[in-house]
C-alpha cells in the first residue's frame, strides 16, 4: 500500500485534507475494498480509544446497511426518474395555472366595468361633501383656528314669481315705467334666466341702439 | 481547509449513485451513532437496530442533503427522530411473556442470539480494545499524544500543533504513523479472529 495513500486517508478520515484531495480519494475509496477496511479500521481506533462502552466494536452494522441499500436503486437512477415522471405534468400544470390567473382577471376586470347603457358620468359621481356644523359657527366664536371648508353652494335660486308670468306683467306695465328703466328691467330679467335667454339673440340689432 | 469537505465529497459522490461512498459514511460514524442511540435504549442490540434504520433513512434522504449543516449533525438528528419513534412505539406495544423467550431482544428475525450477547462476541470486542490499549501503549510519546489528542480530545491538526509545538505536517504525519502502528495489530484481530490477539501480545 502506497504510503502517501495511507496518510491521506487518515488526514481525510480527521477532515484535514483539502477538498480537491478529499475527491480524488473519496472516488478511490468507494471503490477499493482494501482501502475501505482500513478506513473501518481506523474508526474501530477512534471508538476503541474513547472506551464507548456497551458500542459492540466489530458489529456487522455496516454490512447490514450496505446490503439494504445494495437492493435498493442507485440515488442518481432513483432521482432521475422521479424528475422524468415529474417533467411530463409540468408544463400542462402550468398551463392550467396561467389559464386559470386569465379567466379570474376576466371575469374581475367585468365585474369592475361600468354596466352596459349607463351613463360614465353616473360612476364618476364625486361624493357630495357634507357641510360640518361646525362650519356654520364662526371660527372666532366656537375658539377653533380658522376653517377652509368651503361653505355648501345655495340650492336653485328660489323664483316666487314664474319667469313667463313676470315677462307679462312687465310688458303689461310697461306704459307706467320710464324707458330706461323697462329696458333694464328685461334686460335683468333676460340675463337672469338659465341658457337660453343668454343664447338668444339681442331684442334689437345692433345698429337700432342708440 | 474546509470543515466536513471529506464527509461532503462521499456524500455528492453517493448522490450522483455511487453507493460504495456510502459504506465509508457508514463505517465512520457506526460507533458514534450506536453510542448516541443508547441514550435512549439500554439494550446495545437494539440501539444498532435503530441505528441500522437511522442509516438507511439517511441513504433514502440523501437526495434532499444540500450540505448546509455537516454530514454528521443531519445524521444525528435522522437519528435522534428514529430513536425517540423507537421507544414510543415499544412503550405502546403490549409486553409479551414467553418462559422460553423472556429477553426478546436478544434474538434476530431467526429467533438466534444476536452476536452481541454471545459470549463470543463480547469477548471480540473486549479484545480489540485490549488490543488498541496495548498497541497504544507501545507507541512513542509524542505518536501517543498526537492520537489521543486527536481522537479522546477531537482536536484539530492546528490545535494540536500549537499544544505540541510543532508544524501542523508534524501532526499529521504523526498521527498516521500511530494509526499505522494501531493497524498492524488490530488487522491481526479482525484477520486471525478470536484469540489471535492473545497470542500476538
Amino acid at each position: 500500500m502506497n504510503e502517501e495513500l495511507d496518510s491521506q486517508l487518515s488526514a481525510m478520515f480527521d477532515d484535514e485534507l483539502a477538498p480537491g484531495e478529499c475527491e480524488l480519494l473519496a472516488r478511490r475509496l468507494s471503490r477499493d475494498e482494501q482501502l475501505k477496511a482500513r478506513w473501518g479500521r481506523y474508526a474501530v481506533v477512534g471508538a476503541a480509544i474513547r472506551s464507548e462502552r456497551g458500542v459492540r466494536l466489530n458489529a456487522p452494522l455496516a454490512g447490514l446497511v450496505s446490503a439494504v441499500i445494495l437492493a435498493e436503486p442507485a440515488l442518481a437512477a432513483a432521482h432521475g426518474a422521479r424528475r422524468t415522471g415529474v417533467r411530463w405534468w409540468q408544463p400542462v400544470a402550468a398551463a392550467a395555472v396561467a389559464a386559470g390567473v386569465a379567466a379570474v382577471s376576466v371575469l374581475w376586470l367585468r365585474a369592475q366595468a361600468p354596466l352596459a347603457g349607463a351613463p360614465l358620468s353616473a360612476h364618476l359621481t364625486a361624493p357630495t361633501a357634507t357641510v360640518p356644523s361646525a362650519a356654520v359657527v364662526p371660527a372666532a366664536a366656537a375658539g377653533v383656528p380658522d376653517s377652509y371648508v368651503v361653505p355648501r353652494a345655495p340650492a336653485v335660486r328660489a323664483m316666487a314669481v314664474p319667469s313667463i308670468e313676470l315677462a307679462n306683467y312687465v310688458v303689461a306695465h310697461s306704459v307706467f315705467s320710464s324707458p330706461v328703466t323697462r329696458r333694464n328691467l328685461l334686460s335683468a330679467f333676460m340675463t337672469s334666466e338659465s341658457g337660453t335667454a343668454a343664447e338668444e339673440p339681442p331684442d334689437e340689432p345692433a345698429a337700432n341702439v342708440r | 481547509m474546509s470543515a466536513d469537505a471529506s464527509d461532503l465529497s462521499l456524500v455528492r459522490r453517493v448522490q450522483r449513485g455511487d453507493k460504495g461512498a456510502f459504506d465509508a459514511l457508514v463505517l465512520k460514524y457506526q460507533h458514534k451513532l450506536v453510542k448516541l442511540v443508547m441514550r435512549y435504549v439500554r439494550n446495545p442490540a437494539e440501539a444498532e437496530d435503530i441505528a441500522q434504520e437511522a442509516f438507511i433513512k439517511a441513504y433514502r434522504a440523501l437526495p434532499q442533503f444540500r450540505g448546509d449543516s455537516a454530514f454528521y449533525t443531519w445524521l444525528y438528528r435522522i437519528a435522534i427522530n428514529t430513536a425517540k419513534n423507537a421507544v414510543v412505539s415499544r412503550d405502546r406495544s403490549p409486553i409479551e411473556y414467553d418462559l422460553d423467550r423472556n429477553n426478546e431482544e436478544s434474538y434476530d428475525m431467526q429467533g438466534r442470539l444476536k452476536d452481541s450477547e454471545t459470549p463470543e462476541g463480547l469477548v471480540l470486542t473486549d479484545e480489540i480494545r485490549s488490543t488498541v490499549n496495548a498497541a497504544i501503549d507501545a507507541l512513542p510519546e509524542d505518536l501517543r499524544t498526537a492520537i489521543v489528542l486527536r481522537e479522546l480530545e477531537g482536536l484539530s491538526y492546528e490545535e494540536i500543533a500549537a499544544a505540541m509545538a510543532c508544524p501542523v505536517g508534524t501532526v499529521r504525519s504523526r498521527i498516521f504513523r500511530a494509526r499505522e502502528a494501531i493497524d498492524r495489530r488490530l488487522r491481526e484481530v479482525f484477520e486471525g479472529g478470536l484469540g489471535r490477539a492473545e497470542e500476538l501480545g
